[in-house]
């Protein structure tokens, strides 16, 4: 029970802690918007490039 | 008396780097989300992690299996479409998550399907896969055994005879004894096995180019196109390819919730899932088409000689061996994960081998699979790209990209993830859909398939539609039930 009650306290530190980086907007290394448009982008030029070479 | 309180100090501060070291190995094991201090991994530590993944004996397989449909011009465009759309669309929706809040992919699919929901993915998704490739790689390593000794007694190979058969269920009982010694055996394994497999590959692919110039490989036909058309054979070929890709599905979430952040969770599955899984299929798709064979035990054999032959043999043995204890240890801690108490009360050595009495049954009764093992591959696709579009859907548009890490691990049964009895009706249904449309556009049984699979595949209207139902009907009936906390 003790081991219950501690292991409770500690995933609720550990939303806490995510909580407040999400609250303060302190997230690091997020995706941006460039990177969604840089993966779109080199997706497209693959599928295209490789579709007009081979098939 | 200062002795006294300095000891008391001590044990007390002892005691509570214990208890920190419990939750840290608790969170490392996906009961707690890690924490962004605690996650090790940069871009190229992922990177080479994901490599090591991607660079296996199967790559040689599908490679292989592409060669059947298609010559190694269009097999190669084949392998770089397929793979880059499915790696993107499965790191999107599994990787993202996991690299900004560190949680355990199957825990956050609570939020997707319910937390009875997540059970039944996982027993779809993984427990089958792992099963189905389980069984397909022990028959490569009975194969390639089989191939060794003809090779050593001047015999010709029986691929589908008594000692392949020894030889399958003597790798799944090898593969269940390490994985029951824990998993310090296999890292060690892994660390021989892949760089050494990128060595085999570049050894392969000299000894093929030093038989055909690139410009005559090139213009090589298919080995055994099923149709007259073309363009039908090279969409069977980007299907298989995208279907690879989307196998990722199961696996590539709990592998990023070890990276710093959402970016070294996400990029590194281009340079190692996507490229390295794409190096070793065209290996194999070009030895393939060039030797006549789509099974790389008898290519290498024909390819090397004798000598490299059974070297190359002997150690793509090990390698299966390696892929089969990986695919076979991840799949039980995640079904500990999600398992009821009772699952969590098996012995670990007992789960193991309660979950290799299904592969050793496809290997004593149905050998055959081996050389359909494309059909399994795609079949997996029905499943997989649905499940990524609804990842998607939900994540991005739905939930904009924020996760309740309380909410997800705490007490289920009266939390908002209780959707109805455990399971999100919603998602289930959209699952359902993705994979009607799957087997309506494209039967992967038959290789039957609608005028539409020419121009839209089957895994990409499976991941629209089953995106779509769940985004619609989240929208208009989750909201107003209290179902799944969504904004």
């Amino acid at each position: 029970m003790e081991n219950d009650t501690a292991w409770q306290n500690e995933l609720a530190r550990r939303a806490r802690i995510y909580e407040d980086i999400e609250a303060s907007g302190r997230f690091e290394g997020t995706m941006s918007a460039l990177d969604y448009a840089a993966v779109t982008a080199l997706t497209l030029v693959l599928v295209v490039a490789f579709w007009i070479w081979g098939a | 008396m200062t002795d006294h309180i300095a000891n008391g100090t001590l044990t007390t501060l002892e005691a509570e780097h214990e208890e920190a070291a419990r939750h840290r190995a608790a969170a490392e094991r996906g009961d707690a989300p890690l924490l962004p201090s605690e996650r090790l991994w940069g871009f190229w530590e992922f990177t080479y992690a994901n490599s090591a993944l991607a660079i296996a004996t199967w790559a040689f397989l599908i490679g292989g299996a592409i060669g059947l449909f298609v010559g190694p011009k269009e097999g190669i465009a084949a392998i770089v479409i397929g793979n880059i759309v499915g790696v993107v669309l499965t790191a999107l929706a599994t990787t993202t998550m996991s690299g900004r809040y560190g949680v355990e992919q199957f825990i956050a699919l609570r939020s997707q399907f319910g937390y009875n929901g997540s059970r039944v993915v996982y027993v779809l998704a993984v427990v089958v896969l792992t099963m189905g490739w389980l069984a397909v790689l022990a028959m490569m390593f009975g194969r390639s055994i089989d191939g060794l000794m003809a090779l050593s007694a001047g015999e010709a190979a029986n691929p589908t005879g008594i000692k392949m058969i020894i030889a399958a269920v003597g790798a799944i009982l090898v593969t269940w004894f390490i994985v029951a010694r824990g998993p310090t055996s296999i890292k060690f394994f892994n660390m021989v096995v892949s760089p050494a497999l990128v060595i085999l590959m570049v050894v392969m692919l000299y000894l093929i180019l030093s038989h055909h110039s690139f410009g005559e490989l090139l213009a090589m036909p298919a080995l055994s196109p099923p149709f007259e058309d073309k363009t039908l054979n090279f969409i069977v070929a980007v299907e298989v390819n995208l279907a690879a890709g989307f196998s990722w599905w199961p696996y590539i979430g709990n592998l990023a919730r070890l990276t710093k952040n959402e970016r070294t969770a996400f990029w590194p599955n281009i340079l190692g899932i996507f490229g390295a899984a794409a190096l070793g299929e065209i290996v194999g798709l070009l030895a393939a088409v060039a030797l006549g064979e789509s099974d790389p035990t008898i290519w290498m054999t024909k390819i090397a000689g004798p000598v490299i032959g059974i070297i190359a043999l002997l150690f793509v043995a090990f390698a299966n061996m390696t892929s089969m204890a990986n695919i076979l240890y991840t799949s039980i801690v995640g079904l500990r994960q999600v398992g009821t108490a009772s699952v969590r009360a098996i012995s670990w050595g007992t789960v193991l081998f309660l979950f290799c009495l299904i592969p050793l049954g496809l290997v004593v009764v149905y050998p055959q699979m081996y050389d359909g093992f494309f059909i399994f591959l795609v079949w997996t696709s029905a499943l997989n790209s649905a499940l990524a579009g609804i990842g998607i859907v939900d994540y991005f548009f739905l939930r904009g990209q924020k996760l309740d890490m309380r909410s997800l691990h705490g007490p289920q049964e009266n939390g908002p993830y209780r959707f109805w009895a455990g399971f999100n009706p919603i998602g289930l249904f959209a699952l359902a859909v993705g994979c009607i449309v799957y087997v309506a556009v494209f039967n992967p049984q038959t290789l039957a398939s609608l005028p539409a699979f020419k121009y839209l595949t089957a895994s990409l209207p499976a991941f629209v539609a089953a995106g779509a139902v769940h985004y619609v009907l989240t929208r208009l009936f989750a909201r107003g039930r209290g179902w799944g906390q969504y904004p």
